[in-house]
């Protein structure tokens, strides 16, 4: 069996395997320098960036010198579902579209050993692929982490354990959409689009949700900047705002009458809010809940992934293909 | 005749698909040895029926036992005992011919290399092509060199030589003869093509509109039915429920009968019937739930 699952998918092992490998090195190349503009380590350069004028160069000539790669890493939050659907997806389909699913169940391995090892197989590839490109990514973001913290949809998304379980979820839906569309490509488009909708929205509406946010809140001080958050910086901000002494949070059109009235009256905002006891607020997710969090999405794709794998096996089992 | 002495039997065998039922009530029991023919036109579930034999579907009802055993069951032991032969052959496109062979070799519990090998030698089928690049008919003598590796007890094949030329049909079934001469192995095929049938088979197994309507041993077949040609009557002669079918042409009534059991009028002549006209007249009739013949060792 390995032989024949390593000749029926090494294309799509070695392709991906390479491109991996290509910028897995750049990273590596461009990560390097980078790390090197922090002889101290960057968790520590950050610690004191408001004191050592080295680490505040250092950060800067990081976002001018690497900046454009940090942006260019946001489009790599495709990578997990390139690897996974791309394995996925003719796993049965090819099958099925060839015609051949007659002839590999009808030699002397039955159809579920079959599956067994086809799945264990290729869900590993999937694994290790992403596991070894989500590591080199992690490295290479250490700088910019500790400048912006990990909380952020171009760290949160493509570090620690989520990617894997992306992967596998991505691998999980093509395998299903395959075993039911028998057809590869379609196959793949499907796990490409419930990819996209299932990251957006788990991002957007239950990542928030995984615990309940911490809320501070606080008198507007007399001095200090507009705006200035009350969290960390690598905090995970949801919602900052104003509220009156009271507590009750004001509406961003009551607060702009009391900018406006500030300016009629001649004062500094900062003090006008001060006199009236307005607060500022926020609500965040402090920065050292990123494991946790990360474990509780990883857990949620792995499941819904065991799931999909799940239909497929009991597809096969009861010989509907 | 004990269980193992039978190379199928099923029993009561249905199988339903969303749109309705493809095959109903199929019941057989077929002897090991020989040439078994599943003969049906397109749609009739001769393939549905042949998936079920090899293992690829499940029936809806009732069981299909092959060689003894439940097919469902699907050990290795098993499936190593039965070849099959897909419609229109597949094979991995993109493997080698040797690499097709390794496939089987590693997928077998036995497989007999050097048998594979010396067929597709003698069939002038060059071992480091790919099977997507062969002709469709060697792709289907590729395809048969597998199965036949295996060594089976039964070999299966769905519709084995419908997408080939003459002569390559001619050269495969050629080499099935050749494979069954040897010895050991009873083959199954379905096919909606009828002549050819008698040299080749044994035994007949007619399929229309999902049910089987006719089965038994071609001699015994043949035996039991006979043409009668007479007189032109329009009177009902199906007393015995033993027509199967009434030609009437201006002068002359002809009738296929079972059992020879019209009683002989005057006038009236009795003639061998050949095997395809025995098969169109079983096709041509309407179904009736009652009226599906079986004779030799059909349970």
């Amino acid at each position: 069996m390995t032989w024949l699952i390593w000749r029926q998918h090494r294309t799509e092992v070695c392709v991906l395997g390479l491109l991996v490998g290509v910028f897995g090195i750049a990273l590596l190349v461009l990560g390097t320098q980078a790390h090197d503009l922090f002889p101290g380590g960057p968790a520590r350069c950050a610690g004191e960036a408001g004191v050592n004028e080295a680490c505040v160069a250092s950060f800067r000539r990081l976002d001018e010198e690497y900046g454009y790669v940090e942006n260019l890493l946001a489009g790599f939050y495709l990578v997990p579902v390139v690897i996974g659907a791309f394995l996925g997806a003719p796993l049965l389909a090819r099958e099925l579209e060839d015609g051949t699913w007659q002839l590999a169940w009808t030699q002397a391995v039955p159809r579920m050993r079959w599956l067994a090892a086809k799945l264990g197989a290729l869900a590993g590839v999937t694994v290790t692929l992403t596991a070894l490109f989500t590591a080199v990514l992690t490295w290479f973001r250490q700088p910019f982490d500790a400048w912006e913290g990990r909380f952020q949809y171009d760290a949160f998304d493509l570090e620690g354990l989520v990617p894997v379980a992306y992967a596998l979820f991505a691998f999980g839906v093509a395998t299903a959409a395959g075993a039911i569309l028998r057809r590869s490509l379609p196959a793949f488009g499907v796990a490409f689009g419930a990819f996209l909708a299932a990251r957006m929205s788990v991002a957007l509406l239950a990542r928030p949700a995984y615990a309940t946010p911490l809320t501070t809140m606080e008198p507007v001080p007399v001095g200090g900047a507009k705006d200035q958050a009350v969290a960390g910086f690598a905090d995970w901000m949801i919602e900052h705002g104003y509220a009156d002494a009271t507590g009750r949070r004001l509406s961003w059109t009551e607060y702009y009458e009391l900018d406006a009235a500030a300016d009629r009256a001649g004062t500094h905002l900062n003090q006008f809010l001060h006199a009236r006891g307005i607060q500022q607020f926020s609500v965040y997710h402090p920065a050292d809940r990123f494991w946790t969090f990360q474990l509780i999405e990883a857990a949620l794709f792995a499941a819904v992934a065991a799931v999909l794998i799940g239909v497929v096996v009991w597809r096969v089992r009861r010989r509907m293909i | 005749m004990t269980a193992t002495e039978f190379a199928l039997r099923t029993d009561g065998v249905g199988k339903r698909y969303r749109k309705g039922w493809a095959l109903r009530d199929c019941t057989l029991a077929l002897p090991s040895g020989g040439v078994i023919a599943l003969v049906g036109p397109n749609g009739a579930g001769k393939t549905t029926l042949l998936r079920m034999v090899v293992g690829l579907l499940a029936p809806s009802t009732g069981t299909v036992e092959v060689l003894g055993h439940d097919v469902t069951a699907s050990t290795p032991q098993t499936l190593s005992r039965v070849g099959f032969l897909a419609q229109d052959h597949p094979l991995y496109k993109r493997f080698t011919v040797a690499e097709m062979l390794r496939f089987g070799r590693a997928c077998n519990l036995r497989f007999d290399q050097g048998l594979a090998e010396r067929r597709l030698a003698k069939l002038g089928i060059p071992l480091d092509r790919r099977a997507g690049t062969l002709s469709g008919g060697q792709q289907a003598q590729v395809a048969l060199a597998l199965a036949l590796a295996k060594r089976p007890d039964l070999l299966v094949l769905d519709e084995p030589v419908a997408s080939l030329d003459p002569l390559a049909r001619h050269e495969f079934l050629q080499v099935l003869m050749g494979a069954v001469a040897e010895g050991g192995v009873t083959v199954l095929f379905s096919s909606h093509l009828v002549h050819e049938l008698e040299r080749v088979c044994d035994h007949l197994i007619v399929l229309n509109h999902g049910r089987v309507t006719l089965a038994g041993d071609i001699d015994t077949l043949l035996a039991e039915h006979r043409l009668l040609v007479g007189p032109r009557t329009a009177t009902d002669l199906d007393r015995a429920g033993t027509v199967v079918e009434a030609v009437h042409s201006d002068r002359h009534t002809t009738l296929l009968v079972r059992d020879g059991a019209l009683p002989a009028a005057p006038g009236w002549q009795a003639q061998p019937v050949a095997l395809e006209d025995l098969v169109l007249a079983y096709l041509r009739r309407p179904f009736e739930p009652s009226a599906a013949v079986t004779s030799g060792v059909a349970a």
